[in-house]
């Protein structure tokens, strides 16, 4: 079964037209890179997905089902790390696990357990996250996405605004999870390194359509380019 | 679902709990200031009383007779009484206002001998305002006290001995006065030993005191929802509250039911503090008012009280229900804020027009304008409960019903559709961004 089928997607928002007929699959425990620049259309692609937005016209469908006319069942199966997440300032990193923890799961120590390793943050978990940097932020919103084990994590810029150490740490913990649990992992960047880095497969995304799909590999061979970057840029024709 | 809106419930009121701006504002502020309010007035208003009990009386005393010095020794009992010598009022006034005192009596020429004829008398009182405060105004009205005191002792001891001359055996406070008046008043079928003034005076205090509980009760519950909502898009935190497996119903009502719970705790905090400054400025409900008000049967019944309950309830669930829907559309908690400030306007109208009249003595255009006003509803329910008057509040309920489903389905709608992500207002415009 695809874990995401997405068929002639479009999406206006008045006469603003930001996907315009976008098709792709993702299969099941796979992870799967939207490449683009700003403005191609990802973030209201996962947006879809995710179940915040509804297609104009078109159909996604998530595990088979329509995320329009079964979005609460959609909701079970996804976890989603928007690019400008936040996190509730006034409650405490471990308070903020467990509240997400206890719609998903009747043991909600265990799945705090797991989200407690994934996000590092140790002792600093007690504090209130307004007291958190940016990257701390960022790897206790990784840590609430992942720890729910959802069939289909859905990554928003995952490293967005985070420095090289931390950026280096996050990319890490996604493959390192993907590996170890083998779920299925849909991303987004403009990032081209980490996407090479971190997906098995890719679809290229430039003014509302995909362009080109397939894994890094094969991207660079059929452009003849050295990275994703050129492959991009050739694919775009700006190259 | 119970879990999930329990779960809820708790974070929103954690958050809101522990914002020091919401904390200190609305919990602890009213706590502290109120009673600061009113214990400060309180001392001032003990000192006016200290300055007027114990007065410094200047007395120019042109006349110099036997009556006028009767007069000064009347004064002399309790008050510190100084005379001023000078040849003439101008020369008196002169002295007068380079001296402490602020009250200057005089009592010119003539005086002993047009009250020894029996004829009426001319005082002139001179107040020098120099400081503008009450103490200075409540000293003139306590001198014009004593000297009403003194013509009253004067004119009963001429009554006696016009009577005694007559042979009359009358008693001379008969003479003066011969109608004594005492009222009684008749409420709901029960006779009290009570002026109407007083049974008025507690019926304007429920009047005054729960509408003005509820205005603000709803007041502090529109900033609770609004600043909630506004929290998640400030803190970029309503993306994934949208997403997680909770039902949009069970998110919405976990903001209304947060947002209550932190508006009654506010609430209650500005009574505590309001009753607080009230009693201690203005003794603004007595005991004996209170017991009158036990007899008279003006307390809510069981039923009353749970109309009350119903009542609030509902109006609470529309300024939420209102709030949600407008501060969706703000993108931070101050644009929340001031898009909200458009509810006060309705909630305020009624409870300050109704606080001082009855709908149905309004204008007719006024009247339905004013019943158009959710808001009024409650406010005609809360008077109508106190006077055991049912059908009324029925009818408020009812009326408070229509509205608020009306509005709780708007909200619902919004909550459902994507709106709420991607609707806002900026420069009073609905752009859409994705």
């Amino acid at each position: 079964m695809k874990a995401v089928e997405v068929k002639g997607l479009i999406k206006r928002f008045g006469d603003f037209e930001a996907l315009r007929g976008c098709s792709f699959n993702v299969d099941e425990g796979e992870v799967f890179g939207l490449i683009g620049p700003n403005g191609a259309g990802k973030t209201t692609t996962l947006r879809i997905i995710a179940t915040l937005l509804r297609p104009t016209s078109g159909s996604v469908k998530v595990f088979g089902l329509d995320v329009e006319r079964r979005a609460d069942e959609v909701r079970r199966m996804i976890s989603y790390l928007p690019e400008e997440a936040g996190a509730y300032g006034n409650l405490s990193g471990e308070e903020y696990l467990r509240f997400i923890a206890s719609f998903y799961s009747d043991d909600v120590e265990e799945m705090v357990e797991e989200g407690r390793r994934i996000s590092g943050l140790g002792e600093r978990l007690r504090d209130r996250i307004k007291t958190y940097s940016r990257g701390m932020v960022r790897r206790l919103l990784l840590a609430r996405t992942l720890m729910t084990s959802p069939r289909l994590a859905i990554l928003d810029e995952p490293t967005s605004g985070l420095d090289v150490i931390y950026a280096y740490e996050v990319r890490r913990l996604i493959k390192e999870y993907a590996e170890e649990r083998g779920i299925t992992i849909l991303l987004s960047s403009h990032n081209m390194l980490e996407v090479e880095y971190l997906c098995d497969r890719v679809a290229l995304i430039d003014g509302g359509v995909i362009i080109e799909e397939g894994s890094p590999g094969e991207l660079r061979e059929h452009y003849g380019a050295e990275n994703l970057e050129e492959a991009f840029m050739e694919a775009t024709g700006r190259g | 679902m119970a879990k999930a809106l329990l779960t809820l419930i708790s974070k929103e009121v954690k958050e809101l709990l522990r914002d020091p701006k919401i904390l200190i504002g609305i919990i602890v502020m009213p706590l502290i200031l109120f009673p600061a309010m009113g214990s400060a007035i309180g001392v001032s208003q003990r000192a006016v009383s200290r300055a007027v009990r114990r007065m410094a009386i200047a007395v120019y005393d042109e006349d110099e007779g036997s009556a006028s010095q009767e007069l000064i020794e009347f004064l002399s009992k309790d008050n510190d009484v100084f005379i001023i010598e000078a040849e003439n009022l101008d020369e008196a006034l002169r002295r007068f206002m380079e001296a402490e005192s602020s009250i200057l009596l005089y009592i010119p020429d003539g005086y002993s001998e047009r009250m020894t004829s029996g004829e009426r008398c001319m005082l002139r009182i001179y107040v020098h305002l120099r400081r503008l405060n009450m103490a200075e105004t409540g000293k003139a009205s306590s001198v014009e006290q004593l000297l009403t005191m003194y013509g009253e002792e004067c004119s009963l001891r001429r009554i006696r001995r016009i009577l005694e001359e007559a042979g009359e055996e009358l008693q001379p406070e008969a003479v003066r006065r011969p109608i004594s008046i005492s009222y009684a008043s008749i409420l709901k079928g029960v006779v009290l030993d009570v002026p109407p003034g007083a049974i008025f005076g507690i019926i304007m205090s429920q009047n005054i005191m729960l509408p003005v509980m509820i205005m603000m009760m709803n007041v502090f519950a529109v900033q609770m929802a609004a600043t909630s909502i506004a929290l998640e898009k400030e803190q970029k935190t309503l993306e994934t509250l949208m997403t997680l497996p909770i039902g949009r119903m069970t998110i919405l009502a976990g903001k209304l039911f947060g947002s209550i719970i932190i508006a009654i705790a506010g609430a209650v905090s500005y009574m505590i503090g309001f009753s607080y400054y009230m009693r201690s400025t203005l003794g603004f409900i007595p005991q004996l008012t209170i017991e009158t008000l036990k007899e008279a049967g003006l307390r809510l019944s069981p039923l009353g009280l749970t109309l009350l309950g119903v009542i609030i309830f509902l109006t609470l669930l529309l300024s939420l229900a209102l709030s949600l829907s407008i501060a969706v559309f703000a993108e931070d908690v101050r644009g929340a804020q001031s898009l909200v400030g458009l509810i006060y306007i309705p909630i305020m109208i009624p409870s300050i027009i109704l606080m001082f009249t009855d709908v149905d003595m309004l204008p007719a255009g006024l009247r339905w304008l004013m019943l158009i006003i959710p808001y009024t509803h409650t406010v005609i329910a809360s008077k109508a409960l106190f006077l055991g008057r049912y059908t009324p509040v029925l009818l408020a309920v009812a009326c408070m019903l229509v509205f608020t489903t009306i509005t709780l389905y708007i909200t619902t709608r919004i909550f459902s559709t994507e709106r709420i992500i991607t609707a806002r207002i900026r420069r009073w415009r609905l752009r859409y961004g994705g």
